[in-house]
C-alpha cells in the first residue's frame, strides 16, 4: 500500500492565560494508518486535537492536510476540511431516527429546491453508511432504542457521511463492550484500507498496541516519544507517560499515628456502577482512588455521600452506619463532599460567594425550631473559613461565585466545606482545572485539614497527585477495586497497570 | 431479564394511558345515553373540536422547542377584529390571506422578541397577548360585531358533503403533519427541542427554526379564528379568551412534552378531540354545567400527571452504566 | 471595599461596579423601578393634575394592598424558578368557601362571634391545603409547576363557581359578618385595616426570605437546585413548602379582597393573574429563579397600579389599559434580558 502524508502538524504551540501548554509538538499522519496517541491528563492531548479540529488556535506553528495549509478557525471549517470527531459523549438526537441524525444537516431532498425529504434516498445512503461500520439495525430506527455502543458506531457513520478523511477517535472504548470494543476495531481496520487517518486516543495502552501503527506519547505539553508501533510495548510507553521525578509541589506532613477508622466501606455493590467495593479510611489518613475515566470513582463517592442508591453492602461513618441515599444524614455524620464539577454540583454560580459558602452550615447557624439565622456569627464564620483558605474576604458578598478563577472557585467550595469540621472529606479531582499555584494551596489546605484529624479520601486521575499527598492508594477499575498500594510501594507504572486491568482481562 | 419485560410493559402501558381515558370516556358517555355514540354526534364533535385542534397544532411546534405561546388566543381575536371592521369590503378570500397574513406577523414579532432580544417565551409572549387583546379592543371599540356575511356562508358551506370547518382541520393536520415529518425543517424542530446545544453543534440554525415556529403557530391562531369565527358568526371582547391553554392542554394530552422534542401533531388533534368529547358528553347526558371545567381540568391533570411519571421512568432508565454485568444472553 | 453594613443576605442581588456608564448603573440598580414611577408621576402631572390629589393616593394605596400580598406568594414561587398559575383559582374558592362558613344556613356559626375567626381559618386552610396539592405534584411526583397550577386553577375557579350555586340563588354569597367586613374596610389608629395585614405580610415574608434558613435555602434552589441538592438542602420539603406558603399568600389576599367587597364571589381576582405575575416580574423577579426581594415586588405592584391608576383618570378605555400594560411588561422584560447581557452570563 502506497502511503502518503495526510496530515502534518508542525511546531505546534499554544499557551492558555500566558502559560504555555503545548511546546513546538510535531507529528505526521500517513493515510490508511493509525496513531496512537497516549499521555496522562495534562499532557496536551486535548490541547493538540482542539487544535487540530478547530477549537483552539495555535500560538505559532503550522498545520497542512494533504500538503495544503491547514489553518481552521472553527470547527465547522474543520469538518469542511475532512476532519471529524468523535467524542467521548456522543452528540446524537435520542428522539430522532438513525438515519435523521445521519442527516440532520444536510437532508437528501426529492429536488435541491423543494424542502422535502427524500426518503427513499436517505434510507439507501444512511443503509450504506451503517454498512460500512456494521451495524445491522433498520436506518429507522429511533437512536433512543440504541445501547452505547450502537450510538458509538452511528456516530462513526456520521462522520463517514461527511466524507471525512481524517478520524479522531477519542477514548472511544469507556463505555462499550467487549463485542461493542472488536467490532469498533474492524471498523477502524475497514476503514484504513479506505485510506483515512486515524487518530486513536486511548487510556488503554494495550488497545493502542493493537490497532495503532504509530505512536506519538505526550508529556507535560512536550512530545516525548514517537515511531512506529514496533519499537513500543506497554511498560515503555508507561514509562514515557509518567517521566519526571515528583518535585516539591506537596507539602511534607507530620506523620500521624493511624488512628482509628473513620469512613468504613464494606462490600458497597451497585449492579451496573460498582462492585463489592470493600475499604477504610482513618483518622488522619489520605486515601487515594486511583483509576481511568469512567472506573466508577466517581460514582462510588456519590453513593457513600448519599446521592446515588446502592443496592447491598454497608458505609459507616466513624463506627456508626449511615443512613443509604440521604446527603443530609451523611453530612449530619460528618461527611464532606467536593464533588468533580464544582459548576453544577458545587457553587451558586450566579449567586455572591458568601451564599455559596454559607449554604451547608445555615442550620448549624440558626435556631432548630424557627430557622432563624444568627447572621453574626454565620457573617464571622464565613469570613473566617474563607480567609483560612484565601479568598479574598472583600469580595464575599460583591463578586459573584462565575466571576472566579477556577482555583478560587474550588477554594470557596472548599471553604464551604470545611466550615463543617468534616471528620471525612471526599474530595472528587480538587485540582481539576487549576493553576499550578492555587494547586500548591489547596494541598496545604487539604495537609492542615489531616494534621486536624480529618481523614480524607482522594479521587484523581493526576498519579502525581495521589502519589504525592496519599498514605494509601486503591485503584478502581470497571467499577471494581483492582489494586491496593502502601506508601513506601507506590509505583507508578504498577498503579498504572492496575487501573488498566479492566475486571476482564486481557493479552497485553 | 423478567424486570426488562416489566419495564417494557410499564412503558406500555404508561404511552397508552391517554387512549385508555379516551375508551373509557367514550363507553362511560355511550351507556349514559343513547344520543351520544351516534355519528351525527361524532362529527359534531369533531367540528366542535376544530378550532382548538388547529390552534393546538400550532402550539405544538412551539412546544417541540420547548417554548410556549400564550399569545395565540389574542392573534384570534385580533385576525377576527380586523376581518370584522377593515375586511368587510374584501372578497373572501383576499380577506383570508390578510388574515393569515396578520397571524403570521404577530408570530414573527413573538419569534424576534424571543431569537433575537433573548426574552423568555413565557414572558414575551404574555406581554403581546396583552397588546394584542389592547389593539383588538381598540379596533372593535370593545363592541359585540358580527363577522360579514361571507364568512357566516362559509361556516354554513360544504364540499362534498363534508363541513368546510372539517376540510380546514383535515388540510392543517395533513401539512402540519407533512412538515414536521417529511421536511428537513420539521426534523430539525424535533433536533432542536432534544438539545438545542447539540442542535447548533450539528450546524442547525437554531435561531431560525425557533423564529419560524412561532410564525407557524401565528398562522395556526389565524386559521382557527377564521375556523372558530364562520361558526359564532360574530365577536364579543371575550372571544377566544384563554384559548392558549385549551390548546397546550390539547397538546399535552396528545403526548407532547413541555419540554420539547417529543410529540405530534396526531397527539394534538387527539388531545383536542378527547378534551371535546368530555365537554360534548357532559351536555348530553344533562350534567350540571358548572362541573365542566373540573371534569376537563381532572382530565388534563391526569395527562400531566402520565406524562411525569413516564419522564421520570425514562430518566432512571438511562442512568450512566459503568460496568457491564453480565446478563443472561 | 467592602461595605460594612452589605448585606449578608443570600439572595443573588445585583452589584454595580462604580466603572459602568451611568445607564447601566440606573438598568443594574434594584430601584430602577422606582426612578421609573417617579419619572412618569411628574410626566403625568401636567397632563392630569388630578394625579396628585390624596383621592388618586388613596386609590393607589388600596388597589396595591392585597395585590402586593398575592404578589409576594408569586414572587416566592418564581425565586424557586416555579410558576403558581393557581393563585386566582385560590383566591374565589377560598373567598365563597370562607363566606359560606361565616353565613352558612342552619349552623351554629352565623351571629356567633366565633363565625369570623372560624371563616379566616377556613380560608387560610383552604388556601393552604390547595397550595399543598400543588407542592405535593410538583415537588414529590416531579410534575411541571405550569400544568400543575394550569389544571388545579381551572379546576377550582369551576369548584367555586359550583359551589356557590349549591348555598345561594345568586352568583355570590353576601351578609358577611361585621367583625370580617372591618379586616377589609376598617382602620385602627387612623390607618386602613387591610394596610396593617399588608405590612404585617410584607415583613414577615422579608424576614423568612433573607433572615431564615428556610428563605435562603429557596434562593440557593433557584439558582441551582443540584448544588443545593449535595449542599444538604432538602430541595423536595423546601419547594413543597413554598407553595404551601403561597397558598397561604393567596388566602390573606383573599380575605382582603372578600372584606372589602363585603361578599363571598367566586369571580374576584378573575383576572388579576397577569397582574400578580408582571408585578413581581417588573420588580425585577426572574423567570429563571434565584432573584427576587419583597421590596422589589412592591415596587412592581406600585409602578402597575400607578399606571392603571393614571391610564383611568385619562380617561382611557380598558384597550388602551391593556395594550400599555403588555408594552410595559415587554419593556419590563427586554430590560431583564439586557441586564443579563450586560453582566454577562
Amino acid at each position: 500500500m502506497n502511503r502518503e502524508n495526510l496530515l502534518r502538524f508542525e511546531n505546534i504551540t499554544k499557551s492558555f492565560f500566558g502559560v504555555e501548554v503545548l511546546h513546538g509538538v510535531s507529528f505526521t499522519l500517513e493515510s490508511g494508518t493509525v496513531l496512537g496517541l497516549v499521555g496522562e491528563n495534562g499532557s496536551g492531548k486535548s490541547t493538540s486535537m482542539n487544535i487540530l479540529g478547530g477549537v483552539h488556535l495555535p500560538d505559532s506553528g503550522h498545520m497542512s492536510i494533504g500538503g495544503v495549509p491547514y489553518a481552521p478557525t472553527s470547527p465547522r471549517e474543520a469538518l469542511a476540511r475532512g476532519i471529524s470527531f468523535i467524542h467521548q459523549e456522543l452528540n446524537l438526537f435520542p428522539n430522532l431516527s438513525i438515519e435523521e441524525n445521519l442527516f440532520i444537516r444536510n437532508f437528501h431532498r426529492l429536488h435541491p429546491t423543494l424542502p422535502v425529504i427524500d426518503r427513499k434516498r436517505m434510507r439507501a445512503s444512511a443503509q450504506l453508511l451503517l454498512d460500512m461500520v456494521d451495524l445491522k439495525l433498520s436506518p429507522g430506527t429511533l437512536v433512543s432504542r440504541l445501547s452505547q455502543g450502537e450510538r458509538q458506531l452511528v456516530e462513526i457513520a456520521k462522520a463517514l457521511s461527511s466524507d471525512a478523511r481524517i478520524i479522531i477517535f477519542d477514548e472511544p472504548t469507556t463505555s462499550l463492550t467487549r463485542n461493542e470494543i472488536d467490532r469498533l476495531f474492524a471498523i477502524i481496520t475497514r476503514l484504513k484500507s479506505q485510506k483515512i487517518g486515524i487518530v486513536y486516543i486511548s487510556h488503554i495502552l494495550s488497545d493502542v498496541m493493537k490497532l495503532a501503527d504509530n505512536v506519538v506519547v505526550l508529556r507535560d505539553g512536550g512530545l516525548v516519544g514517537a515511531g512506529p508501533r514496533a519499537e513500543f510495548n506497554i511498560d515503555r510507553m508507561i514509562s514515557m507517560m509518567v517521566g519526571r521525578s515528583i518535585n516539591q509541589l506537596f507539602p511534607v506532613r507530620s506523620v500521624l499515628a493511624i488512628g482509628e477508622p473513620m469512613l468504613e466501606v464494606e462490600g458497597l455493590t451497585q449492579p451496573g456502577v460498582v462492585r463489592n467495593l470493600s475499604f477504610r479510611v482513618t483518622k488522619g489518613e489520605v486515601l487515594g482512588l486511583a483509576g481511568l475515566m469512567g472506573a466508577g470513582r466517581s460514582e462510588a463517592a456519590r453513593i457513600i455521600f448519599g446521592l446515588a442508591p446502592y443496592k447491598s453492602g454497608s458505609i459507616k461513618v466513624a463506627g456508626k452506619a449511615l443512613e443509604p441515599a440521604d446527603p443530609r444524614a451523611a453530612m449530619r455524620a460528618g461527611l464532606a463532599f467536593l464533588t468533580e464539577d464544582r459548576r453544577l454540583e458545587g457553587l451558586l454560580m450566579n449567586a455572591p460567594i458568601f451564599d455559596s459558602v454559607a449554604l451547608p452550615s445555615l442550620e448549624a447557624h440558626a435556631s432548630v425550631r424557627t430557622g432563624w439565622i444568627n447572621n453574626a456569627t454565620l457573617e464571622s464564620e464565613v469570613k473566617d473559613f474563607s480567609k483560612r483558605v484565601q479568598v479574598n474576604t472583600a469580595d464575599l458578598h460583591d463578586v459573584q461565585a462565575r466571576n472566579l478563577s477556577g482555583g478560587n472557585q474550588q477554594k470557596v467550595v472548599l471553604a464551604k466545606w470545611l466550615m463543617r469540621r468534616p471528620k471525612v472529606f471526599i474530595l472528587d479531582e480538587p485540582t481539576r482545572g487549576v493553576d499550578i499555584g492555587a494547586k500548591a494551596e489547596i494541598y496545604k489546605i487539604i495537609n492542615t485539614l489531616v494534621e486536624g484529624g480529618c481523614a480524607i479520601l482522594m479521587i484523581s486521575s493526576e498519579m502525581e497527585e495521589l502519589i504525592g499527598m496519599c498514605d494509601r492508594i486503591i485503584v478502581m477499575g470497571n467499577g471494581e477495586i483492582t489494586g491496593s498500594f502502601d506508601r513506601p510501594n507506590f509505583d507508578q507504572e504498577r498503579i498504572l497497570a492496575a487501573a488498566m486491568r479492566r475486571g476482564r482481562q486481557e493479552v497485553a | 431479564m423478567s424486570s426488562i419485560s416489566r419495564k417494557r410493559f410499564l412503558m406500555f402501558t404508561l404511552r397508552y394511558v391517554p387512549m385508555l381515558l379516551f375508551a373509557i370516556v367514550l363507553l362511560s358517555f355511550s351507556l349514559m345515553s343513547p344520543r351520544f355514540f351516534d355519528l351525527k354526534n361524532m362529527i359534531n364533535i369533531v367540528i366542535q373540536s376544530s378550532h382548538i385542534g388547529i390552534l393546538g397544532i400550532g402550539m405544538t411546534f412551539v412546544l417541540l422547542t420547548a417554548g410556549i405561546d400564550l399569545s395565540v388566543g389574542a392573534i384570534m381575536y385580533l385576525a377576527c377584529a380586523m376581518l370584522a371592521v377593515y375586511l368587510t369590503g374584501l372578497p373572501i378570500w383576499l380577506a383570508m390571506v390578510v388574515m393569515c397574513t396578520i397571524g403570521m406577523a404577530f408570530g414573527a414579532v413573538n419569534g424576534l422578541l424571543i431569537t433575537r432580544l433573548n426574552v423568555a417565551a413565557f414572558i414575551a409572549t404574555l406581554a403581546t397577548l396583552f397588546i394584542g387583546r389592547g389593539l383588538a379592543l381598540f379596533v372593535t371599540g370593545t363592541q359585540l360585531l358580527t363577522l360579514p356575511p361571507p364568512i357566516l356562508e362559509l361556516g354554513r358551506s360544504n364540499i362534498l358533503g363534508v363541513s368546510w370547518t372539517i376540510w380546514a382541520f383535515a388540510i392543517v393536520l395533513a401539512v402540519s403533519w407533512f412538515i414536521l415529518a417529511r421536511t428537513p425543517f420539521g426534523r430539525q424542530v424535533y433536533a432542536v427541542g432534544a438539545d438545542p446545544e447539540s442542535a447548533a453543534k450539528a450546524g442547525i440554525n437554531v435561531r431560525r427554526v425557533v423564529f419560524f415556529v412561532y410564525v407557524i403557530c401565528g398562522f395556526s391562531a389565524a386559521i382557527a379564528a377564521l375556523v372558530s369565527g364562520s361558526q359564532v358568526g360574530s365577536i364579543s371582547p371575550n372571544f377566544a379568551i384563554q384559548k392558549e391553554f385549551a390548546a397546550i392542554a390539547a397538546a399535552v394530552l396528545g403526548g407532547t412534552s413541555l419540554f420539547g422534542g417529543r410529540g405530534g401533531v396526531l397527539g394534538t388533534v387527539f388531545g383536542a378531540i378527547l378534551i371535546q368529547t368530555v365537554e360534548n358528553g357532559l351536555v348530553i347526558i344533562n350534567a350540571d354545567p358548572y362541573i365542566y371545567p373540573m371534569v376537563t381540568a381532572s382530565i388534563i391533570f391526569i395527562a400531566v400527571m402520565v406524562d411525569s411519571l413516564r419522564t421520570n421512568f425514562l430518566e432512571r432508565i438511562d442512568q450512566r452504566v459503568i460496568r457491564m454485568e453480565d446478563l443472561p444472553r | 471595599m467592602t461595605n460594612p453594613f452589605s448585606r449578608p443576605v443570600l439572595s443573588s442581588g445585583n452589584t454595580s461596579p462604580q466603572h459602568r456608564p451611568l445607564w447601566q448603573r440606573l438598568l443594574l440598580s434594584e430601584y430602577l423601578v422606582v426612578v421609573l414611577c417617579l419619572a412618569y408621576f411628574c410626566i403625568m402631572i401636567p397632563i392630569v393634575p388630578r394625579i396628585a390629589s390624596i383621592q388618586t393616593f388613596q386609590n393607589i394605596l388600596s388597589d396595591m394592598l392585597p395585590l402586593i400580598v398575592v404578589a409576594l406568594g408569586q414572587t416566592i414561587i418564581l425565586i424557586i424558578a416555579g410558576i403558581d398559575l393557581s393563585m386566582t383559582a385560590i383566591i374565589a374558592m377560598t373567598s365563597v368557601v370562607g363566606a359560606s362558613v361565616m353565613t352558612g344556613t342552619g349552623g351554629p356559626l352565623p351571629g356567633s362571634p366565633f363565625a369570623m375567626p372560624a371563616g379566616i381559618l377556613t380560608m387560610l386552610a383552604v388556601g393552604a391545603g390547595i397550595g399543598w396539592f400543588n407542592g405535593f405534584c410538583i415537588a414529590r411526583l416531579r410534575m411541571p409547576p405550569f400544568m400543575v397550577t394550569l389544571a388545579t386553577t381551572m379546576f377550582f375557579a369551576g369548584v367555586a363557581i359550583w359551589y356557590v350555586t349549591l348555598r345561594s340563588e345568586t352568583t355570590s354569597i353576601a351578609n358577611l359578618p361585621r367583625s370580617f367586613v372591618v379586616i377589609g374596610q376598617g382602620k385602627l389608629y387612623g390607618i386602613p385595616n387591610s394596610l396593617w395585614v399588608t405590612l404585617a405580610v410584607g415583613v414577615l415574608i422579608h424576614l423568612m426570605l433573607t433572615r431564615t434558613v428556610f428563605g435562603r435555602e429557596l434562593y440557593a434552589i433557584g439558582v441551582n437546585r443540584i448544588s443545593a441538592e449535595v449542599s444538604g438542602v432538602p430541595v423536595s420539603r423546601r419547594v413543597h413548602m413554598a407553595f404551601v406558603v403561597s397558598g397561604i399568600c393567596a388566602a390573606i389576599g383573599s380575605i382582603l379582597y372578600t372584606g372589602r367587597l363585603e361578599t363571598g364571589s367566586p369571580i374576584i381576582g378573575s383576572n388579576i393573574l397577569l397582574d400578580i405575575i408582571g408585578a413581581a416580574v417588573i420588580g425585577g423577579t426572574s423567570l429563571y429563579g434565584g432573584k427576587g426581594k419583597v421590596i422589589w415586588t412592591v415596587f412592581g405592584v406600585l409602578f402597575l397600579v400607578l399606571l392603571d391608576q393614571s391610564l383611568k383618570l385619562m380617561g382611557l378605555t380598558l384597550f388602551m389599559v391593556f395594550a400599555i400594560k403588555g408594552a410595559v411588561i415587554l419593556v419590563a422584560a427586554i430590560a431583564d434580558a439586557l441586564r443579563t447581557k450586560v453582566t454577562g452570563r
